[in-house]
């Protein structure tokens, strides 16, 4: 596509590509990095200057840099590794089945049945309960007094009698979980579906055609395709349960015993009740650096299997 | 795959047996919550386990309309959660469109910028914010809120916006900037009006998003006049008593519009998706 | 073009809302709606005697109170006048306007008990607060289900408590004890520990915290006991505030140990007739140590109007004020004499106010003056109780604990003196 004029042709295309290469597409981005360095990224930078500080939230004229200390006092800290623990039973128990009820899901609403629109509407519905509400409403539902889950689970056999598991250091972790499933499942069948309906049917057609049994369908066709989305979907969504303290938070407030407090909420009680502001950031940097190690192996992972 | 289960029975018993569990599975809870809602202070507990209570009664719903400030808490939340998605969605309409439409230099570092700001737990900002919006004098002001819930949801929001431009091939601007258009025109008059279910269901999943914050919206309003509905009914709960009856009913009432919103857009959430779903 | 001026208007407005000129900002932190009800119509009765002064009312929903009014005051954004609990008197002690003076000129300062006066001074000797009321604990029994499990008399001893809650534990799905192993638990361990060591000091002449003490251990050893052997419900380990009371008017367990403003929300939800309140149980030394705390109001230094501030606590604590607040809260009135209003000579208050005029009960004070009572409260007491409660740690671990970190802070209290 040229101008038409008779410049020097090098220039000219100099110029072009300097426009489309570095100052247009930045002229679109502006706005979005200039609100996310102002709100987000300085911020950051400031809350991970407060971990190589002891800062206290009311004294903060006493603060005083203390470099790594706070690094060594993590590491002896025995509460922080009781944290990590629950945070990889909550992040992974929360995610395997979430992923796998949102898979089945996105399967089921890639067929056909009556009144499919009427049920996707429904299905979908948990993603917009503020989940606070949630939190509340499956506390209740666990609750031997007020709801019925209980006596369920003791009448198939599960509790030995109805009582309520968010008071039980062994099983109060589960409860949350349960109510993070219910809320996730809509997330992972939105996309997934959306990427099922985006294979060509002529490839099912053509297996259909050489016999291939539903198995083999599954597995050659479906899941390849979906592998790429399948991989930001869970990375993404990983990241956000690790962070998403508000369930574990009502539901049990990181008790008993701290046999449901993950590094978010523990990060909350330091930073909010002891007012500890350097060692809360200390925790979270911690819980950043895991994150983004996990991102980056997941990000290698899919570039050595998704070679389509 | 439909194929199949036409021949095999079993396989269509399974289906729609699946098809019962999700949707019990999911409208359980919330059955529950409305359950909870009409039923009258002095049989929450003592009918707890019961699936219907004896006697239904509308009065906590009444009660929390006229008798409390829910309305004003609901308005301000209404506010608040369509500015933000709206303001987000034109945002990220720009940098969606940047990513699908160029390659720059930089361009990883970006996306890795913006996946960073999803991965710190959003306590850790809330002092130095708390300055930054005191600082501004935005304190206890919707502003305040609507530009710290537009910064956290950009990133998401542009990846949205990005897959939905995936969907319309490039060639449809190129044709209208051969014709003289520049490409910003080209943007404005070809492109956007083909993405407006993209657009819809990048505004529907904001407005969800926006709408139960809790965290910012405890930290930053104090006034009442300006609170949000999250924040609203936390007072329900209070050193004395919980107003069960009175929360729930809030909540319900709270659900409606996240909810309606919702089903509205999800349609076009799976639509836009799919076009664009797999690259990444 | 338009929206760009309609939406730099509409944030105008927005940043518009702030104060006049003469408004003082009163924050609430221990918040219902009927209380902000109550206290608004005080309020607006002193605006009508001080024209020219605006009142802004600042509620916040009291399970965020603490991190939300920290993170304000760090901001910046400190209020003139505030609803300051016991628990966090001796965090903000530096930031408050000492309160002596003021007082000594007051009409009304000479009827103050002794007792509100001392309070108001404990964190730093200064009166940096007017406490508007007392919170004193009282065991709440559930009369219908002591009789069905054969209970004759309502307990007065440590032995006969625990006996009535074996028997109450005996009928299908009761317990005796609405045990209280969740946030804000503190009040019932200290209590326990204070009745069986016979004592409520916290700490020696020297300096070291009595709660290891072998007679303090065997009351957190009751405590345990409760739950282990089933008087108490199995989840109660996590029971905050709202469960037990709601444990109790559902009639799932039989005693409660509560402050007064329990019985507003109890009252409402139980027939007078089923509950009545005694005095805590005594122990081997006959005496038991019920918990006593207070809330009132406190002037931030900050303020830039300082009178106008002070006439504000002042109106909120004259006698007719504080008679009003304190029959509608459920806190025991400041001033002398108060307490021989009708409102409180009700079957209901008589087990506080036995309490109050007899010997046998000595009110125990918590060390709210330790710098970092407030965070061993909520997160250090309360995790390895929950330990304790579960079988994690026996009551000795959890008793030198408890002294470990007591010690500690009172040593650097001492230093600070």
């Amino acid at each position: 596509m040229t101008q038409g004029t008779q410049a020097p042709g090098a220039t000219r295309a100099h110029q072009r590509f300097v426009w489309s290469r570095l100052i247009e597409p930045y002229l679109y981005l502006t706005p979005a990095l200039v609100l996310i360095a102002l709100v987000m990224l300085i911020p950051l930078v400031v809350g991970v200057s407060y971990s190589f500080q002891s800062i206290m939230l009311l004294k903060p004229g006493e603060a005083e840099w203390v470099a790594l200390d706070n690094y060594l006092a993590l590491w002896s800290d025995k509460k922080f590794w009781i944290s990590l623990e629950n945070t990889l039973v909550w992040t992974f128990g929360s995610l395997f089945f979430q992923f796998t009820l949102g898979l089945g899901l996105a399967l089921l609403l890639n067929t056909r049945f009556p009144m499919k629109r009427l049920f996707q509407a429904i299905v979908f519905l948990p993603w917009a309960v503020p989940t606070f509400l949630t939190a509340l409403t499956w506390a209740w539902l666990f609750n031997p007094v007020i709801g019925p889950l209980p006596h369920w689970l003791a009448a198939i056999g599960i509790l030995p009698e109805p009582f309520n598991i968010l008071g039980d250091p062994d099983l109060a972790i589960w409860g949350p979980i349960a109510a993070n499933i219910w809320f996730g499942v809509p997330f992972f069948a939105i996309t997934l579906l959306a990427a099922l309906q985006s294979i060509p049917s002529e490839l099912y057609e053509a297996a259909e055609i050489d016999g291939a049994t539903a198995w083999q369908t599954f597995t050659k066709i479906t899941l390849p395709f979906l592998a790429p989305m399948i991989a930001i979907t869970v990375m993404l969504r990983t990241i956000w349960i690790a962070n998403f303290a508000d369930l574990i938070f009502i539901m049990t407030g990181g008790g008993p015993a701290n046999s449901t407090q993950i590094l978010s909420t523990y990060i909350f009680t330091t930073a909010f009740k002891k007012l500890d502001f350097g060692y809360a950031s200390t925790l979270a940097v911690a819980l950043l650096f895991l994150l983004f190690v996990y991102a980056v192996v997941l990000l290698a992972l899919r570039r050595r299997f998704v070679r389509l | 795959m439909a194929v199949a289960a036409r021949r095999n029975p079993l396989l269509t018993l399974g289906k729609y047996a699946a098809i019962l569990f999700y949707l019990g599975f999911a409208l359980f809870p919330l059955y529950w919550l409305l359950k909870i809602a009409i039923t009258p202070d002095k049989l929450i507990f003592t009918e707890g386990t019961a699936f219907w209570p004896s006697t239904t009664t509308l009065g906590n719903f009444t009660k929390v309309i006229w008798q409390t400030d829910f309305l004003r808490f609901f308005w301000n939340s209404l506010i608040v959660s369509l500015v933000s998605a709206a303001i987000t969605t034109v945002i990220a309409a720009a940098s969606g469109y940047a990513f699908s439409r160029f390659r720059f230099r930089g361009q990883k570092l970006v996306i890795a910028l913006m996946l960073l700001t999803q991965m710190f737990p959003l306590l850790m900002i809330i002092a130095p914010i708390y300055k930054i919006v005191a600082t501004l004098g935005l304190l206890n002001s919707l502003s305040s809120l609507i530009l710290v819930y537009t910064a956290f949801n950009i990133p998401f929001a542009t990846f949205l916006m990005q897959s939905f431009f995936d969907g319309i091939p490039k060639d449809l601007e190129d044709a209208a900037m051969m014709d003289g258009c520049t490409r910003f025109q080209a943007l404005r008059k070809v492109i956007l009006p083909l993405t407006l279910p993209g657009l819809g269901a990048t505004l529907g999943f904001i407005f969800t998003a926006a709408w139960s914050e809790v965290l910012f919206a405890l930290m930053l309003i104090r006034s009442e006049d300006s609170m949000t509905f999250p924040v609203g009914m936390l007072t329900f709960v209070s050193k004395f008593s919980v107003d069960w009856g009175q929360m729930m009913a809030a909540g319900v009432l709270a659900l409606i519009p996240s909810c309606l919103f919702f089903i509205f857009i999800q349609r076009y959430l799976v639509q836009g998706l799919t076009s664009g779903a797999v690259k990444g | 073009m338009k929206k760009l001026i309609a939406g730099a208007g509409l944030l105008a407005v927005l940043l518009g809302s702030a104060v006049s000129a003469e408004t003082l900002k009163l924050v609430e932190v221990i918040t219902s709606p009927e209380r902000t009800e109550v206290l608004k119509g005080m309020v607006d009765g002193f605006k009508a005697a001080n024209p020219g002064v605006d009142v802004e009312i600042v509620s916040i929903p009291w399970g965020q109170a603490f991190e939300t009014v920290a993170t304000m005051i760090a901001g910046g954004d400190t209020p003139d006048v505030i609803e300051m609990p016991d628990t966090w008197q001796a965090l903000y002690a530096d930031q408050l306007m000492p309160l002596d003076e003021r007082i000594a000129g007051w009409e009304h300062g000479a009827t103050l008990t002794q007792k509100t006066i001392d309070m108001g001074k404990l964190a730093n000797g200064k009166i940096t607060m007017i406490p508007y009321g007392f919170y004193l604990r009282a065991m709440f029994y559930n009369k219908k289900l002591l009789a069905e499990a054969g209970v004759a008399e309502p307990p007065k001893t440590m032995d006969e408590f625990m006996a009535a809650s074996e028997a109450v534990s005996k009928l299908d799905g009761k317990y005796g004890y609405c045990l209280r192993g969740g946030p804000g638990g503190t009040n019932g361990w200290i209590m326990m520990a204070a009745v069986m060591n016979g004592s409520n000091e916290f700490f020696t002449a020297d300096g070291k915290s009595r709660i290891n003490e072998p007679g303090s251990v065997a009351g957190l050893q009751f405590l345990m006991d409760l739950y282990q052997k089933g008087y108490a419900p199995k989840d109660s380990v996590n029971w905050g505030f709202n469960e037990i009371v709601a444990g109790f008017y559902s009639g799932t367990c039989a005693f409660l140990d509560q402050d007064p403003d329990a019985l507003i929300a109890i009252a409402e939800r139980m027939p007078a007739e089923d509950f009545a309140v005694m005095p805590m149980p005594v122990g081997p030394s006959g005496k038991a140590f019920p918990t006593i705390g207070f809330a009132g109001w406190s002037v931030f230094n900050s303020t830039e109007h300082a009178d106008d501030a002070w006439n504000l606590v002042a109106y909120l604590s004259t006698p007719e004020s504080n008679s009003t607040w304190a029959q509608r809260v459920g806190v025991i009135p400041i001033h002398q004499g108060a307490d021989q209003d009708p409102f409180f000579k009700t079957e209901q208050f008589k087990g506080w106010f036995e309490e109050l005029n007899s010997p046998d009960y000595i009110p125990t004070i918590m060390p709210t003056y330790l710098e970092q009572w407030g965070y061993f409260t909520s997160t250090v007491l309360k995790d390895s109780a929950q330990e304790a409660l579960l079988g994690q740690k026996s009551a000795q671990e959890l008793g030198d604990e408890w002294a470990a970190f007591l010690t500690d802070e009172y040593g650097k209290w001492k230093a600070k003196q």
